[in-house]
């Protein structure tokens, strides 16, 4: 099952893709944690270190196939393939795959036609793959989201987050896109304006998954710089999501 | 036929991963050593398996270990060129044992073993004994194989050293295979989304001009992804092997082109040069004034000789475009014994960035290392031809022979050389390109016709006036 976090830069994304990754993992399954947004930084919300991301290994393929340190007949598939697997970072709880760093100058056609196949090879081993995606809607265009399963939309309840996650839907439906749900998640609510935000999502016709409060033990683990992955299960924020959560497996 | 193995054995657990969580051990890989080699025997006990080191059971929960996997084989039809084909298949095979996860090939191997195999009684030997019916069935030549699993750091290292010699002189073997030596060749059309009339043809001796792949990784692929854009054409009747001109490769360019272009010539930018998607790394283009050809690559920001530069250039002959005197190639191309040949390969560049020079300096012949300059040798038309004087280019030496020649012939023919090698007024400063083009015709009185191929028009003024 693929399940996509989506939404403006800023609303969150990350730490609702953090939490569902640690509320995935407690199921015992094999879970993916694939990072697409370059900016993102859900290796510091899960508490890793990366070494390499998939741009990197990019990166190296070209420069050493420009410099002709390959053996003439290795074959580029496989070198990929395990470069690709040694930039996995491995936990017992999840493993994560970070893209990084978008494409320089020159054709990537090739390369990217052989990473598409071999993360997709990659991918089929897991129970869960959680892909924060990058903010925006260009992931939608370009349908490197059209497998998903489960998309959430994040959104904080500012007249252009919501607008976004409005755009979102849309897009996706123009797109022919088939999400089996499409799930509207408002984020960082003040406890006042619950009830009239409630309203405002219905009138983006998508179904609101969830709501979360503001959480003041985020915006600590925020200030302090600790990953978000260590939010303790009973801060308000956790609690929505374990929600969320259910709601998401019935689709499994 | 897999009884006696513990685990399924079947090519559906192709593309298994072992995820460290769920993995007993790991052999190989980048923390560790390991190899795997296929090699031609004279004499093989069939069906011998044999494991020296630790067996997965004599093994540590999490532990990496050192591995080699040494396949013997014998058969009256085996030669010694089939080993790497046969030892491509190793990563497959591996991999339909349930609970092997294999990677990559040669020296840069990986894999895991996952606890689910280990509680299932399985072992290495098990390994060796699918992979020894394994290729038998796939090899009906083999006549017999004998399969030796190393885990032992000393024997490891040792097998490690005696493989990769083995590898070095498969690798040569590689280089030197051309055109001639196969059957088919391959068509790419991955960058159709935005050339949609480019084909690129990928051959032993020329890959493909984005650089990214070669004839093996066509090979690959075509297997790997049949339904995808990589595909075999059948290399069938040579019409021009200099050339490169193919009867079964002018089809395929014709088809997958929707008839735009319909021949091509895969080693020569003229005539019938190979289009261009737009993504190539460097462009040969030809030099009218000195009838030499020029490089330049990608990275190169400053101008060539022709005074525009690599981005200008690329315009005018990408998008499929096949535009004569002008073909975009790849880095790797500049490293094959058939780069340009039918245009007289490094004989016939006469400039070229010093970095793209000094990527390929071992490739260019001895003599022709310092005479062919750089942009830190000369920038424009004059400038080449005063650094080739200097330098005595041997194509200096041609065209004194040629003049010579000609003035035996008739005094005519002198007067059109004249102009082709005197220091000529182009290029100098002050002079305008005007117009560039591959040919173009001028009215002419007198029942003929003028047709200037590979025409520059420079001038010191150009006025336009309403009339």
């Amino acid at each position: 099952m693929i399940i996509a976090v989506s939404g403006k830069g800023g609303t969150g994304k990350t730490m609702v893709s953090s939490a569902l990754i640690n509320l995935l993992s407690k199921t015992g399954k094999d879970i993916l944690a694939i990072d697409a947004d370059p900016d993102s930084n859900l290796p510091e919300a899960l508490g890793i270190d990366v070494l390499k991301t998939v741009g990197d290994v990019r990166e190296e393929l070209k420069k050493d196939t420009a410099s002709g340190n390959i053996p003439s007949s290795a074959n580029k598939w496989d070198i990929l393939d395990y470069k690709i697997m040694e930039s996995v970072v491995e936990t017992p709880e999840f493993d994560l795959l970070v893209m990084g760093r978008p494409e320089g100058s020159g054709c990537y056609c090739a390369v990217n036609n052989m990473l598409r196949k071999i993360i997709e090879t990659i991918s089929s081993n897991y129970d869960f793959i959680v892909i924060d995606t990058e903010a925006g809607l260009e992931h939608l265009s370009r349908r490197t989201t059209q497998n998903v399963d489960v998309m959430l939309v994040v959104t904080d309840p500012s007249y252009r987050g919501i607008l976004t996650a409005q755009r979102i839907g849309e897009l996706a439906k123009e797109l022919e896109i088939n999400f089996k749900k499409l799930f509207l998640i408002l984020n960082r609510v003040k406890i006042e304006d619950g009830k009239n935000l409630r309203e405002k999502a219905e009138a983006t016709g998508l179904e609101l998954g969830g709501l979360i409060y503001e959480d003041s033990v985020v915006s600590e683990y925020d200030m302090e710089g600790r990953p978000l992955i260590e939010l303790p299960s009973d801060a308000v924020s956790v609690k929505e999501l374990t929600k969320i959560v259910e709601k998401i497996l019935k689709f499994h | 036929m897999f009884e006696d193995i513990p685990v399924d054995v079947s090519p559906m657990y192709e593309g298994e991963r072992i995820r460290a969580a769920n993995m007993f051990v790991e052999l190989a890989g980048p923390k560790s050593i390991g190899a795997e080699l296929v090699q031609v025997q004279e004499s093989v006990e069939d069906g011998k398996v044999s494991v020296i080191g630790p067996e997965i059971s004599e093994m540590t929960q999490g532990e990496i270990y050192p591995f080699g996997l040494k396949i013997d084989i014998q058969g009256e039809k085996l030669e010694k060129e089939l080993e790497s084909v046969i030892e491509r298949r190793v990563h497959e095979l591996c991999n339909y044992v349930k609970g092997f996860m294999h990677l990559n090939q040669r020296d840069q191997i990986w894999c895991r073993i996952s606890t689910e195999a280990l509680e299932a009684g399985f072992k290495l030997e098990h390994l060796a004994k699918a992979l020894s019916v394994l290729f038998k069935e796939e090899f009906p030549i083999i006549e017999s194989i004998a399969i030796t699993v190393l885990t032992q750091e000393a024997e490891v290292s040792e097998f490690l050293e005696m493989a990769k010699e083995q590898y070095t002189i498969r690798d040569e073997r590689a280089r030197e295979l051309s055109d001639e030596d196969v059957d088919v060749f391959y068509g790419c059309l991955m960058c159709q989304s935005f050339a949609p009339s480019h084909m690129c043809v990928v051959t032993p001796d020329r890959t493909a001009l984005c650089g990214a792949i070669n004839w093996f990784d066509c090979r690959a692929a075509a297997k790997i992804d049949p339904e995808g854009p990589i595909f075999e054409i059948e290399k069938g009747e040579v019409l021009d092997a200099e050339k490169g001109e193919y009867v079964n490769v002018n089809a395929a360019i014709a088809e997958k082109s929707q008839g735009m272009t319909d021949r091509v010539y895969i080693h020569s930018v003229f005539g019938y040069p190979h289009t261009s998607c737009g993504c190539f790394e460097a462009v040969a283009f030809y030099i009218p004034e000195l009838d030499r050809i020029g490089l330049v690559n990608r990275d190169f920001k400053g101008e060539t000789p022709l005074g525009i530069p690599f981005s200008a250039m690329a315009g005018q002959c990408s998008g499929g475009k096949q535009v004569e005197g002008f073909t975009g190639l790849s880095l790797e191309y500049m490293r094959s014994p058939k780069f340009l040949k039918a245009d007289g390969g490094y004989g016939r560049v006469i400039w070229m960035p010093k970095e793209i020079k000094e990527s390929v300096m071992e490739f260019i012949p001895e003599e022709l290392r310092d005479k062919i300059p750089t942009e830190e040798d000369a920038n424009s038309i004059k400038e080449i031809r005063k650094f080739i004087r200097e330098a005595e280019h041997p194509v200096m030496e041609r065209i004194k022979q040629a003049k010579l020649e000609a003035a035996e012939e008739s005094e005519e023919i002198e007067e059109i050389e004249e102009i082709k090698v005197d220091e000529s007024e182009f290029g100098e400063p002050g002079m305008a390109p005007v117009m560039m083009a591959p040919e173009f015709a001028i009215p002419a009185s007198g029942g003929v016709k003028i047709i200037f191929k590979n025409a520059k028009i420079y001038a010191e003024k150009v006025i336009i006036k309403k009339k």
